[in-house]
């Protein structure tokens, strides 16, 4: 390339030049560069979700048992799942059991959030600190340490009791009654109200102050206020709240598996439907069946959202921008 | 060249995309390498339990290195929980450890599905040597005819009580040799008068259950079926229910505390009852966790129907690259002199008789020693030994706790529960 060189005209005009059609080319090699940097995630999202999920969804169609030769796995059509409704009593009972959990617990975090995130609404001295320790316990999340606090908090002989005991009241060991184990479990998801709290507070920072004072102009007390303010300036944000906590409180495993064992224990009580898929597949090794259960599993929690999806334009209010 | 950027740049920018991600797939699809072929050979050993066990398992195999210098180990090693899972998996991805610890919970779910080595061509030419382990506790590992795991310990029912606090409320003590009504008779007037209740509730045990189902002239499985039916269920859960109402035993709450396999629940330790329905050899572990000396005794009942268990196995994969070393890897700790003083009784007490009694004489630790010779007093009189548990064994267990427990909750008769049982055991082995 010959350095010393007249700057070149513009390119000639005429047939030498061909019409590019399509996009240019620019937009090819960025293209090209995108998806190189995409690679990782997507080899990452192939290799450890997807094909995964396509494999599981084959298997919930054999009676694949994880120890075996493949050559001795078999095709075995919709047996897992005719056996899942209509031989296995213990999958109707995970089912009550779940569902049970996440109808009290769900609501009930919900409103803990939204009730703390209220008090925390207001400027004072140490909010940050306050805000920074209601959102702790999430935080702990499902992790196992917080699960084997609470058991033996709840014990018969742990710091619960003590507290009652303080009242006169006699308690008993909550974990290990049959009637009140899963009541603990409810308990501790309530506790962990952390990260919808935090949300909360986020949606509560939105309402226009002005809304407020109209509201007091036109004689509205504080609890009229939250009835015809807050509330329905707050509804998509308890609306993403409660998609999410409802998808949650149906996944919840780890402090029923940490508080009962493994077992679902006392008596099945704690029975959560993913800790019933899991000894399905690691302790009975019915993989195929275990694949079809959280298939059944995907398509109810699918549904379930999509149903509150149906009842959001009901109560959801958008505001937008001309009302 | 009609780009509107310099090629130069263009290519750089591609280059440098392809560079970000290039250590990121790599990573991703990074296999694992196999061992050196310059005569070496490593196997890998996969066992469960805690840091004593796995230091004395470590020294035992570098003494196997020692030996034969071209033979190391990869080992791994981690608690119980969770160990299984892992094991399968490994299996799973035909990736299974060469060597592995298993228990009779899994021994028969690996054998039948052909994850294990048979190991019996080997015992018959000598290159695994049982001659000086019991014969019942060899034949403990045999599955469908096939030698599927070397016996690694053995340990047999215990009844463990608590000494101190007998001794002090001036009771007599529990002895082997007891009827079952006699053992409920006992606790009733002991837990009052020791201030701790009698003993606990065994019937969602199913060591106590099958021990009582022996003396029945009954077995928990003939081959992979039941050997026992609802009514012998019925009769065991009633037998119970007896002693609960008779105040022979703690509340159903405590009970269930109990119910747990966890050593640290035992309530011999937590002092919520005279007795725990045990192993014999968790005795120096339990010990460790109470001030009150202990003292352990046979179960209730005709004591020969117990029989030498083997408290866990050595399984060689069937699919490793190198099984005779691997099988002389376990031949070399179960009969090697100087690895079965490093490994003492961690796993139980040594199958090898020889070897057994050498540990016991060098041992100053008091429990080890009577629970040494307490399983040496029991099994002079043990009859033949059952076969190990069939497939779904561990559902058996877990469902037998199930049933129990409704009874023991009072939210089940003892004949609903029972039938509850023998139809979710019927369904676990037959599967």
């Amino acid at each position: 390339m010959a350095v010393t060189q007249a700057p070149s005209p513009a390119p000639p005009a005429g047939p030498a030049a061909p019409r590019r059609r399509g996009r240019p080319a620019r937009h090819k090699s960025d293209g090209a560069a995108g998806y190189i940097f995409l690679s990782p995630w997507l080899l990452g999202f192939a290799v450890i979700t997807a094909i995964p999920m396509l494999m599981s969804l084959y298997l919930s169609f054999t009676n694949y048992d994880v120890l075996s030769d493949w050559s001795s796995t078999e095709w075995v059509g919709l047996d897992n799942y005719r056996q899942m409704f209509t031989e296995d009593p213990s999958f109707w009972h995970a089912v009550r059991v779940t569902i049970t959990f996440a109808l009290i617990a769900t609501p009930l975090k919900l409103a803990a959030a939204l009730g703390v995130a209220l008090l925390l609404n207001r400027s004072f001295r140490g909010d940050g600190l306050f805000r920074g320790l209601f959102y702790l316990p999430s935080l702990l999340g499902g992790s196992v340490a917080v699960a084997i606090v609470w058991k033996s908090m709840f014990n018969g002989d742990g710091s619960f009791n003590a507290f009652l005991g303080w009242f006169g009241i006699e308690g008993k060991a909550w974990v290990n009654d049959p009637d009140y184990a899963l009541g603990t479990l409810i308990l501790l998801a309530v506790w962990q109200f952390g990260a919808p709290m935090v949300i909360f507070l986020a949606g509560l920072k939105q309402v226009p102050q002005e809304l407020y004072e109209a509201a007091s102009v036109d004689g509205a007390g504080p609890v009229r206020q939250f009835f015809a303010v807050t509330l329905p300036i707050l509804s998509p944000v308890i609306f993403f709240n409660l998609v999410l906590e409802t998808i949650n409180g149906f996944q919840g495993f780890t402090s029923a598996f940490v508080l009962s064992g493994g077992t679902g224990g006392p008596v099945d009580s704690t029975l959560m439907y993913t800790l019933h898929l899991y000894n399905k597949g690691f302790t009975e090794y019915q993989m195929g069946y275990a694949s079809a259960m959280a298939w059944v599993f995907l398509l109810s929690i699918g549904l379930v959202t999509v149903l509150i999806f149906r009842t959001g334009k009901f109560w959801v209010h958008y505001s937008d921008g001309d009302d | 060249m009609t780009a509107t950027h310099p090629p130069r740049r263009r290519f750089l920018r591609t280059l440098v995309a392809g560079m970000l991600a290039l250590p990121l797939v790599l990573g991703a699809c990074g296999g694992d390498d196999s061992g050196g072929d310059d005569g070496k050979t490593e196997l890998s050993f996969f066992w469960w339990g805690g840091e004593a066990r796995a230091e004395l398992t470590a020294k035992a195999l570098d003494l196997y290195t020692a030996k034969h210098p071209d033979v190391t180990f990869k080992k791994t090693w981690q608690a119980n929980q969770g160990y299984f899972d892992k094991l399968a998996t490994l299996t799973a991805g035909d990736d299974a450890p060469d060597i592995f610890q298993i228990d009779d919970n899994f021994l028969s779910e690996y054998a039948t599905r052909n994850v294990t080595l048979d190991l019996t061509s080997y015992q018959s030419d000598g290159k695994l040597d049982t001659t000086k382990f019991p014969e019942g506790l060899w034949k403990y590992g045999v599955v469908d005819g096939k030698l599927a795991g070397l016996a690694f310990g053995e340990n047999t029912q215990g009844l463990v009580y608590n000494k101190s606090k007998l001794e002090a409320a001036k009771q007599p003590l529990p002895k082997t040799g007891m009827s079952w009504e006699e053992h409920i008779a006992w606790a009733q007037k002991a837990g009052p008068a020791t201030g701790l209740a009698g003993t606990q509730d065994p019937s969602a045990d199913y060591k106590a259950f099958w021990v009582w189902l022996r003396q029945q002239g009954k077995e928990m499985y003939n081959g992979n079926q039941l050997g026992f039916t609802a009514a012998d269920v019925q009769a065991w859960f009633e037998l119970w229910k007896g002693a609960r109402d008779g105040k022979a035993t703690p509340s159903a709450d405590v009970i269930h505390e109990g119910n747990q396999t966890d050593i640290t629940k035992q309530l011999v330790v937590t002092n919520k009852a005279l007795t725990s329905w045990v192993w014999a050899n968790q005795m120096p572990e339990l010990q460790k966790n109470t001030k009150d000396e202990l003292g352990v005794v046979a179960y209730p009942g005709d004591a020969s129907k117990q029989w030498p268990r083997a408290s866990m196995y050595f399984s060689v994969f069937r699919g490793t690259e190198h099984k005779d070393i691997a099988v002389d890897v376990i031949n070399f700790l179960a009969n090697d002199p100087e690895a079965g003083k490093i490994l003492g009784t961690d796993r139980g007490l040594p199958s090898n008789l020889d070897v057994r009694a050498s540990v016991a004489a060098s041992t100053d630790n008091a429990s080890m020693k009577q629970t040494i010779a307490a399983i040496d007093e029991l099994s002079k009189n043990y009859g033949p030994s059952p076969s190990v548990p069939p497939r779904g064994h561990s559902t058996v267990r877990s469902e037998l706790i199930k049933a129990a427990e409704e009874a023991q909750y009072g939210r089940a008769t003892p004949a609903q529960a029972a039938e509850q049982f023998f139809a979710a055991s019927q369904a676990a082995v037959s599967r």
